[in-house]
C-alpha cells in the first residue's frame, strides 16, 4: 500500500476519507469523537463548511456531524 | 413498574413521553443529584416513567450522560425503553449496546416507522430483535401508532428478558469475563468494561493494566478505541443483515441548507429571522393588542371600583381591588398576546432544525469570544424564560463555557422583561417600537459577547473546548407539539400573574396607600413606599436624572419577578392619579420626568441587572457554588448599572448638543 495518511482538516469539500485513528490529547474530545462513530475504518465525507469557514459538517454513519477544524486535525485519515 | 425512557437527542423521546403520559406529568427531583426531570404516569398510574436527557453514550464526560448513567445504576429501574431513530441506526444502536450491559430489561422502540417507506428503509425487525436479544416495537410517537402495542407489551411483561449479550471479539470477551468473576456488585459487565476503559468515575482496586496492555499492543489502539470500535463493528454486522436503505439523504434538507447555510446569505437571513420574531411579537401584535387590552383593563378597573362603591364598600377595599389587584395583575396580563406570538415563533424555531444551523454557523464567531455555538441554544431558549435557558447549558461539554453561558443567559430579554421593553418602547418610541425592542435584543448579544470575552480572560483560563454536534434534518414543526409548548409557557406566565404578581401588587398597593401612621388615603408621595424608595432613589439618580422613588422601588422588585416592575409602576401610577385614556401607566404625573434617554437607560438596567429569584435559583443550581452565584449577580448588576448610567449620560449629552 502506498497510500499516505493525512488529517481530516486537509480533506476538501465533497471528498471522502477513511479514518485511521485519533490523536487527540484531550480525553474528553477523543471519547466524544469515538462515541459519535469516528472509529478506525469508518468512512467520512466532507459535506459542508460553515459560512464563516469553521466548523465543518461531515457525513458519517448515515448522519451529519459538525466538528471544528482544530479537532479535525486530530483525526488521521487516508483520502479516498 | 418504574420505567426509564432513554435515547439520542432528536430521536423523538419527548414526543413519545408526552404521547405516553398525556397530561399525567410532573417535574420531580430524584435524590443524589439535584436535577429537575420529568416524571409521568402510564395507563392510569400503573407505571411511572422517567424522561432522561437525550444522550449518545454513557461516557463520563458530559453532565447529562453522567446523570443518566448514575440514574440507571443507582435507582431501581424495572424497564428501559430505548427509543431509536431508524434513519440513524448505527449511531442509535451504539447507545443501545451500552444499555444492554446493565442488568435491566429493555424494549427498543423504532420511532418514525410511518416514514420508513418514504425514506426507502426496510428493517428486518425479527432478525434485529434476535441479534440484540431485545423486543422491538415499531412506533410513531408523532402519529401515535404502535403506542397501544407498547403499553400492552409493558402491562403483560410480554418482552424478552435481560440476557447478557457478548458482542466483542473472543479475546476481549475473555478479559471482560475474567474481570466479571472478580466483581461482586451488580451490573458486572458494565463495570468490567468501564474498568478496562479506565473510566475516571468508576472506583475500584483491581489493577487492569496487566490485562489491557497486551490487548492494546495486539490491536494497536488504546482500550477506549478498541471498545468503541468493537461496538460499531458489531452494529455494522447486524445492520448489514437486517437493514436496507434504497435512497439516502434528505432532499429538502439539502436544498434548504444551500440557502440557510449560504456563505453570503446565512447571516443576513439569521438577522432577518430574529428581527421578524421581535418585530412580529412586540411591534405588530404589540401595537394591535396592548392598547386594546390596556383600555379594557382600565375600564374594567374603574367599573369594579364604582361597582364595589355602589355595593357600599369602603374606599380602601374598592381601591385594593381596582388599583392594587386589577391594575397590578392586569398590567402583566396585557402582554399575553405578544408572548403567545413570541413563544410560537421560538418553539417553531426549535422544532424546525434551524436552531442547530444557527449554532453551527455562529460557532466560529462565538469561539472567538470564548463560547461555543452550543451556547446559542440557551440564549434563544432564554428569550422565553431564563430558567430553562440556564438548564439548557447542560449540553455544553466544557465546564468553563458552561459557566459563562449560565451567567450570561439572563442577559437575554426573557418573556418577563418583554413587558418592560414593550411598555417603554411603545410609549417613548411610538413609531419605532419594534425597532427599539430589537435594538435591545442586539445590544444584549453584544454585551454577552464582550462579557464572555472578559470572563474568559479574567475568571476562567481553561482550555478551549470543542464543538461536536449533530446536524439534524429539517422538519416541519409539529403543530400539536408547538401548541402544547406554547400553552405550557403561557399557563406558567399567567399563573405567576395570579400568584407572585398578585401578592406583590397587594403589598405594593398597601405600602403606597398607607403612611407609616397607618393612615389610609394619604398622597402617594407621603406613603410608606415613597419613604422606603427615597433612599434608593439616589442610587438610580445617575441613570434616571431624577430622584424617582417610584421607578426605583419598581426596578428593585425585578428581583421577585421581572413582570413585577411593570406591575409596580402600574399600581403606583394608578394611585397617584386619576386613570386616563390610552397608555395609562406612563401618563401618570409621577413618571413625567422620564425622557427617551432615561427610558432607554431604565430598560437597559432592568434587562441586565440580577435576574428574578427563580433564575438566580437556577444559576445557583447549575453553577453549584454560592460564591460563583454571588459573583454572577454582582457582575450582572454592576454591568447593568454602569451601562444604564453611561447610556443616560451620553444620550442626554448628545441630545443636548443636537
Amino acid at each position: 500500500m502506498t497510500e499516505t495518511t493525512t488529517t481530516l482538516d486537509k480533506v476538501k469539500l465533497n471528498q471522502s476519507a477513511k479514518v485511521i485513528g485519533l490523536n487527540s490529547t484531550k480525553k474528553e474530545i477523543k471519547r466524544r469523537l469515538l462515541d459519535m462513530g469516528l472509529t478506525p475504518g469508518v468512512i467520512v465525507h466532507i459535506k459542508k463548511i460553515a459560512p464563516l469557514g469553521d466548523p465543518v459538517d461531515i457525513s458519517i454513519r448515515d448522519y451529519n456531524l459538525c466538528i471544528r477544524k482544530e479537532d479535525l486535525k486530530q483525526i488521521e485519515v487516508i483520502i479516498l | 413498574m418504574r420505567i426509564a425512557l432513554i435515547g439520542n437527542q432528536n430521536s423523538g423521546k419527548t414526543t413519545l413521553f408526552n404521547t405516553l403520559t398525556g397530561s399525567n406529568q410532573k417535574i420531580g427531583n430524584w435524590p443524589g443529584v439535584t436535577i429537575e426531570q420529568k416524571v409521568g404516569y402510564i395507563d392510569n398510574g400503573k407505571h411511572e416513567i422517567i424522561d432522561l436527557p437525550g444522550i449518545y453514550s454513557l461516557s463520563p464526560y458530559t453532565l447529562e450522560e453522567s446523570i443518566s448513567r448514575a440514574f440507571l445504576l443507582q435507582e431501581k429501574i424495572d424497564l428501559i425503553i430505548n427509543i431509536i431513530d431508524a434513519t440513524q441506526l448505527e449511531r442509535s444502536l451504539y447507545l443501545t449496546t451500552q444499555l444492554l450491559e446493565l442488568n435491566i430489561d429493555m424494549i427498543i422502540c423504532l420511532n418514525m416507522a410511518d416514514t420508513f417507506v418514504k425514506k426507502g428503509i426496510s428493517i428486518h425487525k425479527e432478525l434485529l430483535s434476535q441479534k440484540l436479544n431485545t423486543s422491538i416495537i415499531e412506533i410513531s410517537a408523532l402519529k401515535k401508532t404502535g403506542i397501544q402495542k407498547l403499553i400492552q407489551c409493558i402491562n403483560n411483561k410480554d418482552y424478552l428478558k435481560y440476557k447478557p449479550l457478548k458482542i466483542f471479539n473472543p479475546n476481549i470477551e475473555k478479559t471482560i469475563q475474567y474481570l466479571e468473576d472478580k466483581i461482586s456488585e451488580p451490573n458486572k459487565r458494565f463495570l468490567s468494561i468501564k474498568l478496562l476503559e479506565s473510566d475516571p468515575i468508576i472506583e475500584h482496586t483491581i489493577d487492569v493494566s496487566s490485562l489491557t496492555k497486551p490487548l492494546e499492543k495486539v490491536y494497536g489502539y488504546d482500550f477506549e478505541t478498541i471498545i468503541a470500535s468493537g461496538r460499531y463493528a458489531f452494529i455494522e454486522k447486524i445492520k448489514k443483515e437486517s437493514f436496507v436503505r434504497i435512497h439516502h439523504g434528505d432532499k429538502l434538507t439539502e436544498s434548504l441548507d444551500k440557502l440557510f447555510l449560504n456563505k453570503f446569505l446565512a447571516i443576513p437571513i439569521f438577522g432577518l429571522v430574529m428581527f421578524l420574531i421581535y418585530y412580529l411579537s412586540v411591534g405588530v401584535v404589540g401595537t394591535l393588542t396592548v392598547d386594546f387590552v390596556d383600555g379594557t383593563i382600565s375600564r374594567f378597573s374603574s367599573f369594579m371600583f364604582d361597582f364595589l362603591k355602589d355595593l357600599g364598600a369602603h374606599d380602601f377595599s374598592a381601591s385594593l381591588v381596582s388599583d392594587g389587584i386589577i391594575a397590578g395583575v392586569g398590567s402583566v396580563l396585557n402582554f399575553v398576546p405578544q408572548l403567545i406570538i413570541l413563544f410560537i415563533l421560538i418553539s417553531a424555531l426549535e422544532g424546525s432544525g434551524y436552531m442547530t444551523r444557527i449554532a453551527f454557523f455562529l460557532d466560529r464567531l462565538f469561539k472567538k469570544f470564548g463560547l461555543s455555538g452550543k451556547s446559542l441554544i440557551p440564549f434563544i431558549i432564554g428569550s422565553g424564560c431564563s430558567v430553562p435557558g440556564i438548564m439548557a447549558t447542560r449540553t455544553i461539554e466544557s465546564q468553563d463555557e458552561r459557566r459563562i453561558s449560565i451567567m450570561l443567559t439572563p442577559f437575554i430579554p426573557c418573556s418577563a422583561k418583554l413587558p418592560i421593553i414593550a411598555l417603554f418602547a411603545g410609549f417613548f418610541f411610538p413609531n419605532n417600537s419594534g425597532f427599539v425592542s430589537f435594538s435591545l435584543y442586539m445590544f444584549s448579544i453584544v454585551v454577552i459577547l464582550i462579557s464572555a470575552l472578559i470572563m474568559k480572560t479574567v475568571f476562567f483560563k481553561g482550555q478551549p473546548s470543542s464543538y461536536i454536534t449533530e446536524l439534524p434534518n429539517y422538519r416541519v414543526p409539529n403543530f400539536r407539539y408547538v401548541f402544547r409548548d406554547v400553552y405550557e409557557r403561557v399557563k406558567e406566565f399567567i399563573s405567576r400573574a395570579g400568584t407572585i404578581i398578585l401578592l406583590s401588587s397587594v403589598i405594593i398597593w398597601f405600602l403606597s396607600s398607607y403612611s407609616f401612621r397607618l393612615e389610609y388615603g394619604v398622597d402617594v408621595n407621603e406613603s410608606m413606599l415613597s419613604y422606603i424608595g427615597r433612599g434608593f432613589a439616589y442610587l438610580f439618580y445617575p441613570m434616571l436624572g431624577d430622584l424617582s422613588w417610584a421607578a426605583s422601588v419598581s426596578a428593585l422588585q425585578g428581583l421577585v419577578a421581572k413582570e413585577q416592575v411593570v406591575s409596580s409602576l402600574a399600581v403606583i401610577g394608578g394611585l397617584s392619579a386619576e386613570i386616563t385614556e390610552g397608555n395609562i401607566i406612563l401618563n401618570a404625573p409621577i413618571y413625567q420626568f422620564f425622557t427617551p434617554q432615561s427610558a432607554y437607560a431604565f430598560m437597559v438596567f432592568n434587562l441586565f441587572s440580577a435576574p428574578c429569584f427563580a433564575a438566580i435559583g437556577a444559576m445557583h443550581k447549575e453553577l453549584g457554588s454560592r460564591r460563583k452565584t454571588w459573583i454572577a449577580i454582582l457582575f450582572q448588576t454592576g454591568l447593568a448599572y454602569g451601562l444604564a448610567t453611561l447610556i443616560f449620560q451620553l444620550g442626554t449629552f448628545i441630545g443636548g448638543v443636537l
